[in-house]
């Protein structure tokens, strides 16, 4: 401070007096006191109340914005005012908008969740936060002229640091709110995650294979969850566990187990969807038509959590449409892709518009030419082909271990190629391969034996094969009748 | 100043400055050139100016760039569409289209409590006022016809389905049935070009154009859209069908549909005429495009780069085309499945077969056409004939494709224009009656890569005239169909006459999620 111009220092004794007042004090000390019995004397009980609370509430998420700027350009301020002093006269009048809009959003925040109903884990954090916020400002302004005048040194710096720890907290809690908890990790890679968040594996559920958990539950956890569980309770009703969903919220029982009729669950989803209280509310996805059917007979049938079926209602498993993988960024080698189609034929096309997505070899056009040879000219762009059409081309048994290299094949078409299946073992190291076509080859059942490894290789085609004598034997014999 | 090629003015004046005359006479011409030469020039700029806007900058300009060997309709479709938008679920797609309406009642909606309701009048409320075609709006009753056929539950599922359709019934659980899908065309023509184009007007490219225009070629020996033509029943009533139907609009012609013969050589003229060996016919070819490259550049029409590609497509089909059509090395189950109806050329068993084919060789999009179901009377005449021509072919191709690998990634339509009134059209006897046209609800199905199967889509009400639950329009059927093949049909844009064409038009459509696997 030894630098700072003395006209700037009589200045700052003139403006701010170098110790606070009683008056000042024991203002802040009410003010905090009421601040932190708010909660106690208005309680969010997680009904929804009066509508001019939440059309006020509303603008909580856009004022919030206002004191959060203000109190990051508090230690701006103060830093650059070293060097530039006439920054540091603006901290005061800075630090004094930041409370007033302080207490504004919280008070906007406070009509939000009360008028809203809302109530749960997060959003008692952030009501905290927002709290132990506005004092924190409080008692920022209050110490800083004994910092100015340098009888307190540290306070100030000390209390503003901890304010602005609280607003980064805090307003997390919010963001967690609106956006949902997984919003900032969602996209992160796997392995920062798992330092980051550490050992997150759920809880595993007690009846797995029962139908609550494989069919209720999901629709519930996509759907509800959001505004109904932990985090953000809604009107006191909580599905993200069967005792919670038992349990019910401040309105009554959701479930009554044998009568959906009678279930206010099953009432709300139900209602027409401009009706006030339709679920799920403020303008998400309405449940589909069969989830709904499912809730009811589920209720009807006694909403079990350990049954494994419910009668006359039969739910196709899901096929394991695991997300794509991505292939990795092959742009520098787009030219030599080009080059490759020329000479040799082959189409080398884009899944998607999306490059990640990976490529697909098409062979069509030159299928009676198309052989290993001219496979393994392909080995440098391999990673990156998820699809290979290689049906009715003259590959063989000895492209297997160019095959292997294609590590993120999903795809093979080997129909009607000389392939007998010595070394398909081979691409049991293919982890990503779904699809593997070996129709009319000659393959063994001892030579595809290997692949029953392959966890999955869920469809595999063994039409016309010895592996697989002609199945029109089997039951694809149509019924020739000539109808009357 | 360099004459522009497409400026044709010949007009030109006289280099007077060098003549030899008289300065009074040079004064006066510069006169005259001001007066007259301006006003007639600026009626000619602003022709130009007009047709400069018309034809668009890049002709203007003479940048042939953009215009690379597909032509430069190609452009708007290359780099900024980026497709398919995600990966696809199908990466083609065949569409058995029933020309002229099959009746819903007796197929696959089945209405139980209409037996009941024998020769009662429909209700009022139900047909609602609603306009009726010019067949039936004159009649004094509007008797309700149940369906002849008895109905039985298949599969898994516990499908109901007609005993007209025994084979069908067997792939119920491979099956998406929409039993709401509901067109805004009452008659042939209109309904016919919205389920294809999605424009009851003409001139709007068709659903294999777009994809074809979208998704490219998979192969270069086949055309991408192929359209098979099956054989008329003379019994049968035939509504037409025209290659408006299949045309490729204001897209470059290249991507229109290209139809085999149902008779004879399947193209015609494709093989050698007489003294003309294959080397020959490749020269001239060369020549030919030669004269046309010049064309194009002189005139800038995207049309000739599409008649350059048809050629070498045309020419390349000469030995694709036979080996397609070569069913000689089908193994005998082939023939167990399809029945002998697939031996004869033409024939709606003989076209699955071939669809299943071109599937096998990369053709992106197969279109059959199957006419006949505008039974507006002696349905129990003419239902069973056409039933016997399809029922058993559309299980042979499903089961086939299936058992082969083909329908992970192929998408089966089954569509009509539109469906069948509940009411007998003419006279109704217990042994017989007619139907007239119903665009207000009819069944179609789809199987394959992308839509879930095993389901039954949307609700009639009891008598299979309005729907009461998830209705499909024909914008959000093709919605649906594009999505499969990857596409997201608000992005699948091509502009012409202001707009941002698209083939679900400007009404918004959206992709229904119920059908999606």
């Amino acid at each position: 401070m030894s630098n700072r111009p003395r006209l700037a220092v009589q200045f700052d004794r003139l403006t701010s007096k170098s110790k606070p007042t009683r008056i000042q004090g024991l203002a802040a000390l009410l003010l905090s006191a009421a601040l932190l019995l708010l909660p106690w004397i208005v309680k969010l009980d997680g009904k929804p109340h009066a509508d001019w609370q939440q059309l006020l509430g509303r603008f909580h998420p856009l004022m919030v914005h206002l004191p959060i700027g203000l109190l990051v350009l508090v230690p701006a301020l103060e830093i650059a005012g070293a060097w530039r002093p006439a920054l540091r006269e603006a901290v005061a009048f800075v630090l004094s908008l930041a409370f007033l809009t302080s207490l504004g959003s919280l008070t906007l925040g406070y009509l939000l969740a009360y008028g809203s109903g809302e109530a749960g884990s997060t959003v008692t954090r952030h009501m905290w936060g927002g709290i132990a916020l506005a004092i924190g400002i409080i008692l920022c302004m209050l110490v800083r002229p004994s910092w100015s005048s340098r009888t307190l040194p540290f306070a100030y710096p000390l209390l503003l640091t901890c304010t602005l720890l609280t607003l980064a907290w805090t307003a997390h809690q919010g963001g967690s709110i609106t956006h949902g908890s997984n919003y900032l990790t969602q996209y992160m890679p796997a392995s920062l995650k798992s330092l980051t968040l550490g050992n997150t594996t759920r809880v595993q559920a007690s009846n797995p294979t029962s139908f609550y958990t494989k069919h209720i539950h999901p629709i519930f956890d996509t759907n509800c969850v959001s505004c109904h569980g932990e985090s953000k309770t809604s009107g006191g009703l909580r599905l993200d566990s069967y005792d919670q969903l038992m349990r019910g919220g401040k309105d009554g029982t959701a479930i009554v187990p044998g009568n959906p009729d009678g279930s206010l669950l099953l009432k709300r989803v139900t209602l027409p969807a401009n009706h006030k209280q339709f679920m799920p509310a403020e303008g998400k996805p309405p449940l589909r038509a069969e989830e709904i059917a499912w809730i009811r007979a589920w209720i009807q049938q006694g909403a079990s959590p350990t049954d494994a079926t419910v009668a006359g209602i039969s739910i196709r498993e899901p096929r394991s449409d695991a997300p794509l993988i991505p292939v990795g960024d092959y742009s520098a080698l787009e030219p030599e892709i080009q080059q490759m189609e020329k000479s040799q034929g082959a189409k080398v096309m884009h899944i998607s518009g999306r490059p990640s997505d990976g490529l697909v070899l098409y062979t069509v056009d030159v299928a009676s030419s198309f052989g290993d040879a001219q496979l393994e000219q392909f080995q440098s762009f391999a990673p990156y082909i998820v699809e290979a059409e290689l049906g009715r081309t003259a590959v063989t048994n000895a492209s297997f271990d160019t095959l292997a290299k294609f590590t993120h094949l999903r795809a093979l078409h080997l129909e009607g190629t000389k392939v007998t299946g010595d070394g398909l073992a081979k691409l049991a190291s293919l982890s990503q391969l779904t699809y593997l076509n070996l129709s009319g080859t000659q393959v063994t059942q001892t030579a595809v034996a290997p692949l029953a490894s392959m966890e999955n290789l869920h469809h595999l085609y063994l039409y016309d094969t010895p592996a697989k004598p002609t199945a029109a034997s089997e039951s694809t014999q149509p019924i020739v009748r000539n109808p009357q | 100043m360099k004459q522009h090629p497409l400026c044709t003015d010949t007009e030109c004046e006289p280099d007077v400055l060098n003549l030899p005359v008289p300065s009074e006479l040079r004064q006066e011409w510069a006169v005259l050139r001001t007066r007259r030469h301006f006003l007639g020039r600026t009626g000619k700029v602003l022709g130009w100016a007009a047709m400069a806007s018309l034809l668009g900058d890049r002709v203007l300009s003479g940048d042939t760039r953009l215009q690379g060997a597909k032509g430069p309709a190609d452009s708007q479709a290359a780099g900024p569409l980026k497709l398919p938008h995600f990966a696809p679920k199908a990466k083609r797609a065949i569409y058995l289209f029933m020309s002229g309406g099959p009746p819903q009642i007796d197929l696959l909606d089945y209405k139980p409590n209409l037996a009941a309701l024998y020769d009662k009048d429909i209700p009022d409320s139900v047909r609602g006022g609603q306009q009726l075609t010019g067949m039936t709006a004159g009649q004094a009753r509007f008797p309700i016809a149940p369906s002849h056929w008895a109905f039985k539950r298949y599969g898994k599922t516990g499908t109901w389905v007609s005993d007209l359709l025994p084979n069908t019934a067997q792939i119920v659980d491979d099956l998406t049935i929409i039993k709401s899908t509901n067109t805004e065309a009452i008659n042939h023509e209109p309904a016919i070009m919205l389920m294809n184009t999605g424009n009851m007007n003409s001139g709007k490219p068709c659903l294999g154009a777009w994809l074809s225009y979208g998704l490219g070629s998979m192969n270069d020996n086949l055309p991408t859209f192929m359209v098979l033509q099956s054989k008329l029943n003379m019994k049968e009533d035939n509504q037409p069908v025209s290659s408006r139907l299949w045309g490729s609009g204001f897209l470059s012609s290249e991507y229109a549909g290209v139809g085999l013969r149902s008779q004879g050589d399947p193209v015609l003229y494709l093989s050698d005429p007489n003294g003309v060996s294959h080397e020959v016919r490749r020269n001239m070819l060369d020549a030919v495009n030669a004269i046309n490259q010049q064309t194009s550049q002189e005139l800038g029409d995207p049309e000739t780069h599409a008649r350059i590609a048809q050629y070498e497509m045309a020419y390349r089909m000469q030995t694709s085309v036979p080996e397609l059509a070569d069913l000689s090395k089908e193994p005998k189950s082939t023939w167990d499945l399809y029945g002998p109806d697939a031996k004869e050329p033409g024939t709606f068993a003989y076209n699955c077969l071939m669809a299943r084919r071109m599937a096998e060789r990369g053709v992106r999009f197969t279109q059959v056409y199957k006419r006949g179901w505008d039974v507006h009377g002696n349905v129990t005449g003419t239902l069973p004939m056409l039933c016997q021509e399809t029922d058993r072919a559309c299980y042979a191709l499903v089961t086939d494709l299936k058992q082969r690998g083909l329908l992970d990634d192929t998408l089966v339509i089954w569509a009509g224009e539109f469906g069948r009134t509940v009411y007998s059209q003419g006279g109704l006897s217990p042994e017989n009656y007619g139907r007239d046209h119903h665009p207000r609800c009819f069944t179609t199905w789809m199987t394959g890569g992308g839509v879930r199967t095993g389901i039954t889509f949307g609700e009639t009400d009891e008598y299979s005239y309005n729907v009461v639950k998830d209705p499909v329009t024909v914008r959000d059927f093709n919605a649906t169909i594009l999505h499969c093949l990857g596409i997201d049909h608000n992005k699948l844009t091509y502009k012409f006459q202001g707009l941002d064409q698209k083939l679900t038009g400007p009404t918004p459509a959206s992709v229904v999620q119920g059908l999606l696997a």
